[in-house]
C-alpha cells in the first residue's frame, strides 16, 4: 500500500514537472509535437502565399516556439522566421505579412510590416516575429497560425496584395516619409558636409532617449468611469500646407479616460478626402505630455466642405493620469485619386511634435546604422537610394 | 356592330354633342346604316319643327332646344348614379402605409449607405449593440469582468489585444519597441529595430 502511494506520488510530481517546464512543443502541419502538453491540442501552422506572388518562400524556421501553463491559462509562444525571395523584376520597398490565431483571438488579427526595404530581383530577405498566444485552458480544436501575404510595394510605388489590412496605405506613408527625410539629411550633407550630417544624427538620438512612452489601453464601446464626465476641447497645431484643417474638437474626460472623440475637419484643398488621421496628443496634471493616439477617419469628404469625425472608443492612461489638456494635429491624408499628403520637415520641426512623435522607420533606421557603423554609413546608405520624385501620389 | 345610344342619336342629329363625342359618333354614323337613317330621321324632325315653329307666334324655339338638351344630359346622368358598379380593386390601408415606410426606409438606407463612411456605420452598430447588451454589460461590470471586452494596448513592452478573455501580442525576441502608438479604431502599432542592420520590423494588432 505504502510503496503504491510513493508510486502515485512519483508519477504525479513528473507528469507536472513535465507539463510546466518540458512540455514546450507543437506540432507543425497539424503534427503532434514532442514534448506536448497532455490533454492539449497541437498547435498547426500555414504559410499562404499566393501563386503568382512577387515573393517566394525560400525556407521558413518556427525554432524555440513552446508552450507552458500558467495559472489556469495556456500559453503558446510562436516563433517565425521567414525567408523571402524578391520574384518580380522591381525593387522591393516593404512588405506586410499578416498573422491569425483565429483560436486565441476570435476575430482579431496581428501583421509584420518591414518598410524601407532595398531588395532587387532575387534576393533574399528576412521576416521575422514573435507570437505570443494566451488562452484559458479547456476544450477546443487546436490554434492554427496562419501567416499570409497582405501586400508589396516595390520602388516604382505601385503594391501587390489582397491589402486587408489597408497596408498599401501604410507602406506608402512610410516610403513617403523615407524620401522625405532622405531629401532632407542629403541637402544637410550637402550644405554642412559630414560634421552637420553626424549632428542630425546625435540630435535624432538624442530626441529618441527624451520621447515619453506612457501606457495606453483602448477599450472599445464604454468607459468604466462615467461619473463626474465633462467635455474637454481639443487645441489644434495648424499646418499652413495640409490639405485639411481641424476646425473644433471635443472629448468626454473623467479622470484617466478620455473617450468619444469628436473633431470638425475642413477640407480646403481642391481634392476629394478619403481618409485621415489625427494625432492626439494629451498633457495631464503632472505636466507630462504623450502621444496618446491618433484618430483615423475614413471618409468622402468633398473638396471645400467639412466633415465631423466620431469615434465611440475610450482611451485609459496611468491611474494617476488626469487628463489636463488635449491637442490635436492633421498627421495624414489620402484623396480619392489615391494621393497621400504627410507633414513636410518643416512643419514637423514645432517643438512640440519633435519632441512627442516618433521619427519616421527611415530616420530611426540610419539613426541606428549611424549608431552602429557612423556617419560613413549613412552616407551610403543615402546614396544607395536612387529616389524618384513622386508627383503622382502627393 | 353595336348602335349609338338613342339619346346620342338625338343629340348627334341637332348638333348638341359635345366635340370630340360628335367626332366619334359622326364616325359611326358613317360606317353604320341603320344609325345614319335614325340620326336623319332626328335632323329631319328637327326641320319639321323650326317649320312649325315658324307658324306659332311668342315661342323662342332655341331656348327650348337648349332646355331639351340640358334635360337629356341630366337624365343621362342620372342614369349613370343608378347604374350597377364593379368594385374597385384597392389596397387595403395597412398595406399601403407599409410600403410608404418600407420605400423610405431604402431611400434612407441608399442615402446611408452613399454618404456614410464605413468607420461610422460600425460606430453605429456598436452604439446599437451598446443599448441592447446594456443591462449584461452593467451586469459584467459589476461583476468586474473587464478582460471580457476588446481591450487593445500600447506600452512600453510592446502591444497587445485582449479578446474573449484570450491575448495575442506581437513582438521581436524579446526586443522593447523603440515606439508604440495606438489607434482608435481599435489596433495598435510597436516598432523594433534591429541592432545590427538596422532594420525596421513594426508589428501591428487588430480587433475586429
Amino acid at each position: 500500500m505504502r510503496s503504491k502511494l510513493i508510486f502515485a506520488l512519483l508519477t504525479g510530481a513528473a507528469a507536472s514537472t513535465y507539463a510546466q517546464g518540458f512540455g514546450q512543443g507543437f506540432g507543425q502541419f497539424q503534427g503532434q509535437a514532442p514534448g506536448q502538453i497532455p490533454g492539449q491540442p497541437a498547435l498547426a501552422h500555414r504559410i499562404d502565399l499566393p501563386g503568382d506572388a512577387p515573393v517566394a518562400l525560400v525556407a521558413d524556421e518556427w525554432g524555440g516556439s513552446g508552450a507552458t501553463i500558467r495559472g489556469s491559462a495556456y500559453q503558446l509562444d510562436v516563433r517565425v522566421s521567414l525567408s523571402l525571395r524578391n520574384a518580380s523584376q522591381r525593387r522591393i520597398r516593404g512588405i506586410t505579412m499578416t498573422v491569425t490565431a483565429q483560436e486565441a483571438a476570435p476575430g482579431g488579427k496581428g501583421s509584420i510590416s518591414i518598410p524601407s526595404l532595398d531588395v532587387a530581383a532575387g534576393e533574399t530577405f528576412p521576416v521575422r516575429g514573435d507570437l505570443h498566444l494566451l488562452r484559458p485552458i479547456g476544450g477546443g480544436s487546436g490554434p492554427l497560425v496562419e501567416v499570409s501575404l497582405d501586400g508589396l510595394l516595390f520602388d516604382d510605388l505601385t503594391f501587390y496584395g489582397p491589402d486587408k489590412l489597408h497596408s498599401r496605405r501604410s507602406m506608402l506613408v512610410w516610403e513617403m516619409e523615407a524620401r522625405r527625410d532622405r531629401q532632407y539629411l542629403r541637402a544637410v550633407l550637402e550644405q554642412s558636409g559630414h560634421d552637420g550630417l553626424q549632428k542630425e544624427m546625435l540630435s535624432s538620438l538624442a530626441r529618441e532617449a527624451d520621447r515619453p512612452q506612457y501606457g495606453v489601453q483602448a477599450v472599445r464601446g464604454r468607459a468604466a468611469n462615467s461619473d463626474g464626465e465633462q467635455d474637454l476641447k481639443f487645441a489644434f497645431l495648424h499646418f499652413p500646407n495640409a490639405p485639411v484643417e481641424p476646425m473644433d474638437g471635443v472629448a468626454r474626460i473623467a479622470g484617466n479616460e478620455a473617450r468619444a472623440p469628436k473633431v470638425v475637419v475642413l477640407n480646403r484643398s481642391p481634392r476629394v478626402v478619403k481618409y485621415l488621421e489625427i494625432g492626439w496628443i494629451v498633457k495631464d496634471q503632472q505636466g507630462r505630455e504623450f502621444l496618446a493616439a491618433t484618430v483615423p477617419a475614413d471618409m468622402r469628404m468633398p473638396s471645400h466642405s467639412s466633415s465631423q469625425i466620431l469615434d465611440d472608443i475610450a482611451l485609459r492612461f496611468d491611474p494617476r493620469t488626469t487628463v489636463q489638456s488635449m491637442t490635436g494635429f492633421v498627421s495624414q491624408v489620402e484623396f480619392t485619386d489615391g494621393g497621400i499628403w504627410i507633414p513636410s520637415h518643416a512643419e514637423l520641426d514645432d517643438p512640440m511634435l519633435r519632441h512627442l512623435v516618433a521619427p519616421s522607420p527611415e530616420e530611426q533606421r540610419l539613426v541606428q546604422i549611424y549608431r552602429k557603423r557612423g556617419v560613413g554609413a549613412v552616407i551610403d546608405e543615402l546614396k544607395k537610394f536612387q529616389d524618384k520624385p513622386i508627383p503622382a501620389v502627393q | 356592330m353595336q348602335h349609338a345610344s338613342e339619346a346620342n342619336l338625338a343629340l348627334y342629329g341637332t348638333g348638341d354633342l359635345a366635340w370630340w363625342r360628335c367626332q366619334w359618333i359622326g364616325l359611326h354614323v358613317a360606317r353604320c346604316a341603320e344609325c345614319r337613317r335614325r340620326a336623319d330621321e332626328y335632323r329631319a324632325d328637327r326641320e319639321r319643327l323650326r317649320s312649325l315653329a315658324d307658324e306659332l307666334p311668342g315661342v323662342r324655339w332655341e331656348r327650348l332646344a337648349a332646355e331639351m338638351a340640358a334635360n337629356i344630359r341630366v337624365g343621362l346622368a342620372a342614369g349613370e348614379c343608378v347604374a350597377p358598379r364593379a368594385p374597385k380593386h384597392t389596397i387595403p390601408t395597412g398595406w399601403r402605409v407599409a410600403g410608404a415606410i418600407g420605400g423610405f426606409c431604402a431611400l434612407l438606407v441608399l442615402a446611408w449607405w452613399l454618404n456614410m463612411p464605413p468607420a461610422q456605420t460600425a460606430s453605429l452598430g456598436r452604439a446599437m449593440k451598446a443599448i441592447v447588451n446594456g443591462p449584461q454589460w452593467q451586469a459584467r461590470r459589476a461583476l468586474g469582468l473587464d478582460d471580457a471586452l476588446t481591450l487593445v494596448q500600447a506600452s512600453a513592452e510592446g502591444v497587445e489585444l485582449r479578446e474573449n478573455g484570450g491575448a495575442l501580442t506581437l513582438s521581436q525576441r524579446g526586443v522593447r519597441p523603440v515606439s508604440v502608438t495606438l489607434n482608435t479604431q481599435g489596433s495598435a502599432r510597436a516598432r523594433y529595430v534591429d541592432s545590427d542592420t538596422g532594420q525596421v520590423t513594426i508589428t501591428s494588432v487588430y480587433a475586429q
